[in-house]
């Protein structure tokens, strides 16, 4: 049973008296197994807020359906074993942080002593203990970023949506939030993440997801999706000579980056290796061999704009 | 049903957060005060005479009774319009972005969530209405030794027109999620509307030979939530010990929460938010 799984989601927003339609969300289909941290990224307006209101039942798809944990959203009791956190939340201005908590743990259904104890649990974690009886309107945007965060967690829920969880918390915080997510990765629960920040992403999730203008355009592992094909930078102490780099080469590519530093494109691993036959052959000491990658973020501009480039056509 | 009384519970918080309904405390307190004092300085004997003369206990009942109704008729009207205004924003506040989205995130239906606002907002004027009405009628009981239970009933009618007003407010709220349409029409149906239709039917009606005219001034009056006649009629009857002649008000008034409050969930559970 996959944890997520959405068939054909498909959200068309009609504004100012249906006049103009806006389609947020569009034939959506995807399947995201129990245990994985999945990040789904796309700019600004793409529909990622969107797609997790149609999960939860906080908006209601003009086609297609979606399951959590095997369960319809319309099932709203399966929602004691899901935690959110939206991405302009605001709590009531006149409680305290542990009221806060108290109240979302209640509705969440839970009570008493197992209660109070998860919320001590919950504010050590996100390293509140101090402001617990302060109320949440002297609260800083990242200490109510944190607090959102322990209010999605109040129900150890088995699948977390974070919409922009580190919006707003400092490099410190945002460390803690990636461990936080780590250990509940170890624990077997889904996450389900919505970020900008896309090297943090890259960090902590499993699979991404690119989501532009409502359409679900690329989806993999993040490895699979930032591989560049057989390209290589090598490092050699000194510089190459001229007889490699113009006569030992022809056919291959090779840029150099700087002083001893060069980037070779290839089309396989045996040309790599007689490459580094021939340096070593001239003795030349070899410091760095090293297969490149796209990170993530290039990889994301690129995809977006191919993807922009074909819905003009 | 623990839902709701959970999100009732903190309506309840929402509304001691907010400076009205501390106002609306004080007003109470106030009102409590100036009775005890006039109570105090005034003189029995005008009062026991006319009992001497009478030498009827019925009479003596009637007037205590009417001094109690003179100072909560006029302060009920006060305490509801109040009323309104305190809780004409709890629904839309619920309905902002971040607040609801988060909400509907619980394991909690929709509609219990709009019933666990609208008890909230009940029992906030029920808490306030009690506290004056049971302590204005202490302090004259305890003066004129005369305990009247049915004055109390004051408590249940003025909640019930409240609750009544209120449903109207929560359906302009899931319609607009703002406060101001809700409160208009309440301030409009309970100063204006209300009263205007009982004299029209009470007196107007009569004079009237047009049929259409009178068609539509009934279907009008049944509509509207007679809340008029809930506090000035009913009200009096009741406190007063007197049976009430007719419970029409009362049935066609509850009608119209009902209707408003089945739309309500109605509307609210088919939103996106
Ligand atoms: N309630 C609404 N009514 C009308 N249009 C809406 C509504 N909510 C979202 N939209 C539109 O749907 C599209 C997707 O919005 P959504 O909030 O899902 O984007 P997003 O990917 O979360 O963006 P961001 O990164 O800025 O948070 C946008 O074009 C937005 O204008
Ligand atoms: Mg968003």
């Amino acid at each position: 049973m996959n944890a997520i799984e959405t068939n054909s989601l498909t959200k068309i927003y009609s504004s100012s008296f249906g006049k103009k339609k806006i389609t947020a969300l569009n034939d959506f289909t995807i399947s995201i197994p129990p245990g994985t941290i999945f990040g789904l990224l796309g700019p600004n307006g793409a529909g990622k807020t969107t797609l997790i209101k149609l999960l939860l039942g906080i908006t209601f798809p003009n086609a297609g359906n979606s399951k959590i944990l095997g369960k319809e959203v319309s099932d709203y009791k399966i929602k004691s074993r899901i935690g959110y956190l939206p991405e302009n939340h605001k709590y009531p201005p006149y409680l305290s942080g542990k009221q806060v908590l108290e109240f979302f743990g209640k509705l969440s259904g839970m009570q008493g002593f197992e209660l109070n104890r998860r919320i001590d649990e919950m504010l050590d974690l996100v390293k509140l203990e101090k402001w617990k009886k302060i109320k949440v309107k002297a609260y800083s945007k990242g200490m109510m970023q944190r607090l959102g965060l322990a209010q999605a967690m109040i129900n150890n829920p088995d699948v977390l949506f974070l919409d922009e969880p580190t919006d707003g918390v400092d490099p410190i915080g945002r460390k803690e939030i990636r461990d936080i997510l780590m250990n509940l990765k170890e624990m077997g629960k889904t996450i389900f993440l919505n970020s900008h920040l896309l090297s943090e992403v890259e960090l902590v999730t499993d699979r991404v997801g690119i989501l532009n203008k409502g359409k679900l355009i690329r989806e993999g592992k993040v490895s699979e999706l930032t591989e560049r094909k057989q390209e290589y930078r090598i490092r050699v102490e000194g510089k190459l000579p001229q007889t490699i780099t113009e006569n030992l080469l022809a056919g291959q590519s090779i840029t150099v980056l700087s002083d001893g530093a060069y980037s070779l494109k290839l089309n396989d691993l045996n040309e790599l290796n007689s490459f580094i036959d021939q340096l070593r052959n001239n003795h030349i000491i070899i410091t760095e061999v090293l297969p490149l990658k796209n990170t993530l973020e290039e990889m994301f501009i690129s995809l977006i704009y191919e993807s922009d480039k074909e819905s003009v056509q | 049903m623990k839902n709701i009384l959970i999100i009732t519970w903190f309506t309840l918080r929402e509304a001691m957060a907010r400076k009205v309904i501390i106002f609306f405390a004080g007003l109470s307190i106030v009102t409590l005060l100036i009775t005890f004092a006039i109570i105090a300085v005034t003189d029995l004997n005008t009062l026991l005479q006319v009992q001497n003369q009478t030498n009827d206990p019925q009479i003596f009942k009637e007037i205590v009774s009417s001094i109690q109704l003179m100072i909560v008729n006029p302060l009920s009207g006060l305490c509801l319009l109040l009323a309104i205004f305190a809780s004409s924003s709890f629904v839309p506040v619920m309905l902002e972005k971040g607040n609801i989205d988060l909400l509907l995130s619980k394991p909690v239906s929709r509609s219990q969530l709009l019933w666990g606002k609208y008890f909230g907002g009940v029992l906030v004027v029920f808490l306030n209405i009690l506290f004056l009405v049971a302590g204005v009628w202490l302090i004259i009981s305890f003066k004129f030794n005369y305990w009247n239970i049915s004055f109390l009933y004051s408590v249940v009618i003025i909640t019930f027109t409240f609750a009544v007003l209120y449903s109207l407010i929560v359906l302009c709220g899931i319609l607009t999620k703002g406060s101001m349409l809700g409160m208009m029409l309440s301030y409009f149906i309970f100063l204006i509307l209300s009263p205007l239709l009982l004299v029209f039917k009470e007196k107007i009606y009569m004079l009237i030979d047009n049929n259409i005219v009178k068609t539509v001034i009934d279907v009008i009056y049944y509509i509207v939530p007679k809340t008029a006649e809930l506090l000035s009629k009913i009200n009096v009857d009741l406190a007063l010990g007197k049976p009430v002649s007719d419970f029409q008000p009362v049935i066609t008034s509850f009608l119209f929460l009902v209707a408003c409050m089945m739309s309500s969930i109605w509307l609210f559970n088919n939103k996106d938010f």
